[in-house]
């Protein structure tokens, strides 16, 4: 290939991902979101600023030097970045997809889309805090020069943690459990390299080393970075080349399925049959499974930390809302897209007479269920005495009569059909109503809390709790329909949006 | 069940796709809906089945059940008539992480059949399935597109319903299962007697088994024959070579 085709290519493919941001089926829906996400950032950039300055005025009485401090604890700012990108970054492999039967070599490809991912405005994203505290914190003693040479460093650090989150990141792709690698990694080098050895934290002196050779403008420090990236690169295109056939290839495996009949859900009539529907669609659809299984770990988290750590016992209100979220957290992660499921066979359930009813049904006993879960680890702390029960179940009440309620008002407006097995997967785009619908499932109860533990104390707040709680549970088949109702009307718009997203 | 379309259009954007002033569908009859790649075949039948919305005009379905009583149900206002309505369009209808078995017994639950019933005639498409399609223990999604096909088509003739819509049912299917299909559909229409609209771009088939044919062009029904054999195939091939050269 000429260098004249290479540019060619180059500034082609960066035209379709360009129009292929923008002739999304969800872009004209996703303005909010965009707005909403320019103001996420600038909130942010703003936060880190201060933070900036905030960290320089800290450490700038201290016996060591102020950006000695903050290269010292790099491994913290890296990791945070590093776990950051999983929202915001894709695998090459998922852009080569569309070319792989062009006339372009897959391996140009996949250097386009690297030296793209080197040169993406997120890897200059941490600049919004470092640009502020080098100006107060190297200038003074380097120079704009030194600077230049600070941020110029600290962006390679980025460059390679963005080439060492691609491998991860493909690992994870391809078996989500891979993600406990860079966990376990980044847990053992903090605790080995700063707590291990009370008198001596090696990382914390490998960082503020690193940093001052940046500063210093020491040119093999710039070398033995940018040597660090080449293998990166290689290793990354290596593996993206062979993730790229490894998904062409791959052939589903046809599983033999031996039915499993749920005899007790058959006594539940035509709602036990829309709870197998969604008993099956968890076992048999990876993403339906993934979203599950996220939400099912971060319950279990949420519910682990509450009964056996003692982090909130001192905080009535926080204890409070905690529990609520042991009980809301797997609603939230996963009714947040309710609906969007069955958008792909949305046709064969609006054929038959109020199937979507008895669906939003079986989908609230099925989360009702759920909360045994919680419920059982909760039992601990009621034992140790941290939590009454009529916090607890002020809690489960409130998830299944407030929260609950509150989120199942989505199936009259999720209209985007997740793909149900997805070989390749980009990161979800959330809806405007989406958005605000699991910030309200997330802050509400918060709100709520705090003012009834405020003005009524603990126990009147857990006996309001389980009776506006249980006034919502009961009421379920009334709010269901009226749900119902509103999905019929806008049944022409939630069936387009599910054929132009599936 | 009757079936009455009257001044039903839709548009997609600029693009009329679907203008028809009035056309009656009379209980009993089998009809062939043709016409090329957008015709409005498939517009016509989402609109018919309210899964999509017109622009203006009502659908209604309309007739004498079985047991005696009159009916009548405006299909964008009601949801009755779905009890007496089977459908197959397209993948949409079919949920896929399903086992053909488990399928077939969804519907039959939703549709207040018991298992005996249900097995009673699963036996009347046995020959359709040419034993492909039961007892494999695999999932919808993973049949080939013929077997999906025939899943989908039995799932929207198991509730007998007394009118069966159909888009493109020969498609994907190997030549033993379109004659089985067509036999299958001629036989449900006579021992039923229930009204049954299928699309197809397979004139030979759609000759065979429809006793009515319309053609639509464009959103609009530019002929709508009576069954009369050799008129059918004389003017409608002639109107599709015209088309093709």
């Amino acid at each position: 290939m000429t260098l004249s085709q290479a540019r060619i290519f180059y500034r082609l493919i960066s035209h379709h991902q360009h129009l292929h941001a923008h002739r999304h089926p969800m872009f004209e829906k996703n303005m909010f979101v965009k707005a909403f996400s320019y103001i996420f950032i600038g909130f942010w950039a703003v936060y880190l600023m201060m933070l900036g300055f905030f960290v320089y005025e800290m450490f700038s009485q201290s016996a060591i030097e102020a950006f000695d401090v903050v290269d010292g604890y790099m491994i913290f700012l890296l990791a945070i970045d590093f776990f950051l990108r999983f929202g915001m970054q894709e695998t090459p492999a998922q852009d080569v997809h569309s070319y792989k039967l062009m006339p372009i070599p897959i391996r140009f490809l996949l250097d386009v889309f690297l030296v793209r991912m080197g040169l993406s405005i997120y890897n200059f994203f941490w600049f919004f805090f470092l640009l502020p505290f080098g100006l107060l914190a190297v200038v003074k003693f380097y120079g704009f020069v030194g600077l230049l040479s600070y941020l110029l460093g600290w962006w390679l650090l980025f460059v390679i943690n963005s080439m060492w989150y691609l491998i991860c990141r493909t690992f994870v792709n391809r078996n989500v459990y891979f993600l406990i690698v860079p966990i376990l990694i980044y847990a053992a080098l903090i605790y080995m390299g700063l707590f291990y050895d009370s008198s001596h934290a090696w990382l914390f002196d490998v960082g503020v080393w690193i940093g001052r050779l940046f500063v210093e403008r020491n040119p093999l420090m710039y070398v033995i970075t940018f040597a660090l990236i080449v293998p990166l690169y290689a290793i990354n295109r290596k593996l993206q080349y062979i993730s790229v056939y490894t998904e062409i290839s791959r052939k589903d495996r046809v599983h033999k399925y031996k039915s499993q009949h749920y005899a007790l859900l058959n006594r539940l009539g035509t709602i036990g049959e829309y709870l197998k529907i969604e008993i099956r669609s968890i076992i048999r659809n990876s993403v339906v499974r993934k979203q599950f299984l996220s939400g099912f770990y971060c319950m279990l988290a949420f519910c682990i930390i509450f009964a056996f750590t003692g982090v909130y016992d001192d905080m009535p209100m926080m204890k409070i809302y905690i529990c609520v979220y042991c009980f809301s957290c797997l609603s939230i992660m996963t009714l947040t897209v309710v609906l969007c499921a069955e958008g792909n066979y949305i046709d064969g359930l609006m054929a038959r007479k109020e199937s979507i009813l008895s669906l939003l049904k079986a989908k609230y006993y099925f989360n009702c269920f759920m909360m045994i879960v919680p419920f059982l680890i909760t039992l601990f702390p009621i034992v140790k005495g941290k939590l009454t029960i009529a916090e607890a179940l002020g809690c489960a009440f409130f998830t299944s009569g407030v929260v609950m309620p509150f989120l199942f008002q989505l199936a009259a407006y999720n209209d985007s059909a997740i793909n149900l097995n997805a070989r390749i997967t980009k990161s979800g785009r959330s809806t405007k109503t989406q958005i605000i619908f699991s910030s309200f499932a997330l802050f509400l109860p918060m709100f709520i809390m705090y003012t009834m533990v405020t003005l009524l104390g603990e126990d009147i707040a857990a006996v309001c709790m389980i009776s506006i709680g249980i006034i919502g549970t009961i009421l379920h088949p009334l709010w269901l329909r009226n749900i119902y109702h509103r999905f019929m009307r806008r049944r022409y718009t939630i069936m387009d949006g599910f054929r132009n997203s599936r | 069940m009757n079936l009455t379309i009257e001044n039903i259009t839709k548009r997609f954007g600029d693009k009329e796709v679907l203008n028809i002033n009035r056309y009656d569908i009379h209980s009993g009859e089998i009809i062939g809906l043709l016409g090329n790649n957008g015709a409005g075949k498939t517009t016509l039948f989402r609109i018919l089945l309210d899964l999509l919305h017109a622009d203006s005009g009502t659908t209604t379905i309309h007739g004498i059940l079985p047991d005696g009583s009159h009916v009548s149900f405006d299909t964008a206002r009601s949801e009755d008539w779905k009890r007496y309505t089977g459908a197959f369009i397209d993948s949409g209808f079919l949920i896929d992480f399903l086992t053909p078995e488990e399928y077939f017994s969804f519907i039959a639950k939703v549709n207040n059949i018991d298992s005996q019933t249900l097995s009673q005639r699963l036996k009347l498409f046995e020959g359709f399935m040419n034993g492909e399609v039961l007892g494999r223990n695999v999932l919808i999604r993973n049949l080939s597109m013929g077997n999906q096909q025939k899943v989908g088509i039995i799932g929207a003739m198991l509730n007998n319903p007394q009118l069966l819509i159909l888009d493109e049912p020969f498609n994907f299917l190997d030549p033993s299962s379109q004659l089985a299909m067509k036999y299958l559909l001629e036989n449900y229409n006579k021992e039923t007697g229930a009204t049954i609209i299928v699309s197809s771009h397979n004139l030979t088939h759609t000759f065979d088994i429809c006793t009515r044919a319309t053609l639509l062009e464009h959103g609009r029904i530019l002929k709508d024959y009576q069954k009369d054999y050799a008129t059918l195939t004389t003017e409608i091939e002639e109107y599709f070579k015209w088309n093709a050269f």
